[in-house]
């Protein structure tokens, strides 16, 4: 991991520094063309319970697992 | 029926166009059938590096518009007559560009050609989605370099998303070229080794191009680098042509630094 004069190789700060910025973009670059309708389904579902002020919606990838997290603040 | 492989980076500058022009006469060499598209619309390079930029009368826009036919079009390499190349148009840019012309022409080229290596642009624009939309397989091609590597990761996505094969509920093959691979800064640690870039791009590897003089002195010339028998990159461009039509080709590691760099040293000492 360190180099010969105890300076970390800088391939390895690379692989470091991408990785977290990969995942970033991953999450909020999620692909799905659905997700404005998605969005405005889960709104209109919850809307007849409770009021609802926004939706967000982000996938999240770690490692093999992705999962749809989904964040529904309230309208108080 | 032929394979469609559209050549991609995201960021450009890498190689996608030297990629495609060694791959397309690669393939050649191995007797099939193979046509090279720019789709470079508006920065028309293809044709410089494989030496045609003299014989262009026609460009794939025209094709597309109907103004002539793909066999008017195309035109036939000067160092093996498997190769044909359609060239981007200089003048248009790339709004021209439908789904349904770009589909029709794909198709075409398809029927009647072994392999069809479409050169995108750089970029995740329209242009780009353009050219991997029809695609059936899709061919990355990074530098060991952090921008590369994360500007492919983007394109990687839109390609997913946007597919026409992905669309009908099929996988898009996706492989991996590391270009310009420096030996010795991968060993002394100053550069990503090809095993992490795999980590985090999650893809096949298909080759690993070492970085090498005689690209600039082969694109100098129009002439493919896999023309020069010297060449480390043209061999390596060799071996991942002969993947792609099937042969079982052994990895060879061009990320470690040969011994006989030191006796090439010697040799060039006494020319």
């Amino acid at each position: 991991m360190f180099g010969w004069f105890g300076k970390k190789q800088s391939a390895n700060i690379a692989k470091d520094r991408l990785t977290v910025a990969i995942m970033t973009d991953r999450a909020s670059n999620s692909e799905y063309p659905f997700m404005d309708e998605l969005k405005a389904e889960i709104i209109e579902v919850v809307k007849k319970y409770i009021g609802v002020k926004e939706v967000a919606i982000k996938k999240e990838v770690d490692g093999e697992l992705e999962a749809l997290s989904i964040d529904i603040q309230l309208d108080k | 029926m032929g394979t469609v492989i559209a050549v991609i980076s995201g960021k450009g500058g890498v190689g996608k166009t030297t990629t495609t022009a060694n791959l397309g006469l690669g393939i050649a060499m191995n007797s099939k059938k193979c046509a090279i598209v720019d789709f470079d619309i508006g920065q028309r390079n293809l044709d410089m590096i494989i030496g045609l930029e003299n014989r262009v009368v026609y460009d794939m826009v025209q094709v597309m518009d109907g103004d002539c036919t793909i066999p008017q079009a195309i035109i036939k390499s000067k160092v093996n007559e498997n190769l044909h190349f359609l060239a981007a148009s200089q003048t248009k840019d790339k709004s021209v560009l439908t789904s349904q012309k770009v589909e029709k022409l794909v198709k075409d080229l398809k029927a009647s050609y072994d392999f069809v290596i479409l050169d995108a642009p750089a970029g995740i624009e329209s242009g780009f989605e353009h050219t991997i939309e029809f695609a059936d397989e899709a061919i990355i091609v990074v530098n060991p370099e952090v921008s590369s590597i994360r500007d492919a990761d983007r394109a990687i996505g839109i390609l997913d998303a946007k597919s026409q094969r992905v669309k009908e509920g099929h996988d898009v093959q996706k492989y991996l070229i590391i270009n310009r691979i420096n030996p010795a800064m991968v060993q002394s640690g100053e550069m990503l080794k090809s095993d992490d870039i795999l980590d985090i791009l999650n893809i096949k590897l298909i080759g690993k191009i070492p970085e090498d003089k005689s690209i600039i002195d082969a694109s100098n010339q129009g002439r493919p680098v896999v023309l020069d028998k010297k060449s480390e990159a043209g061999a390596a461009y060799i071996r991942v042509a002969n993947r792609l039509c099937g042969k079982d080709v052994p990895f060879v590691d061009v990320e470690v630094t040969q011994a006989s760099g030191v006796f090439k040293k010697l040799a060039g000492i006494f020319k």
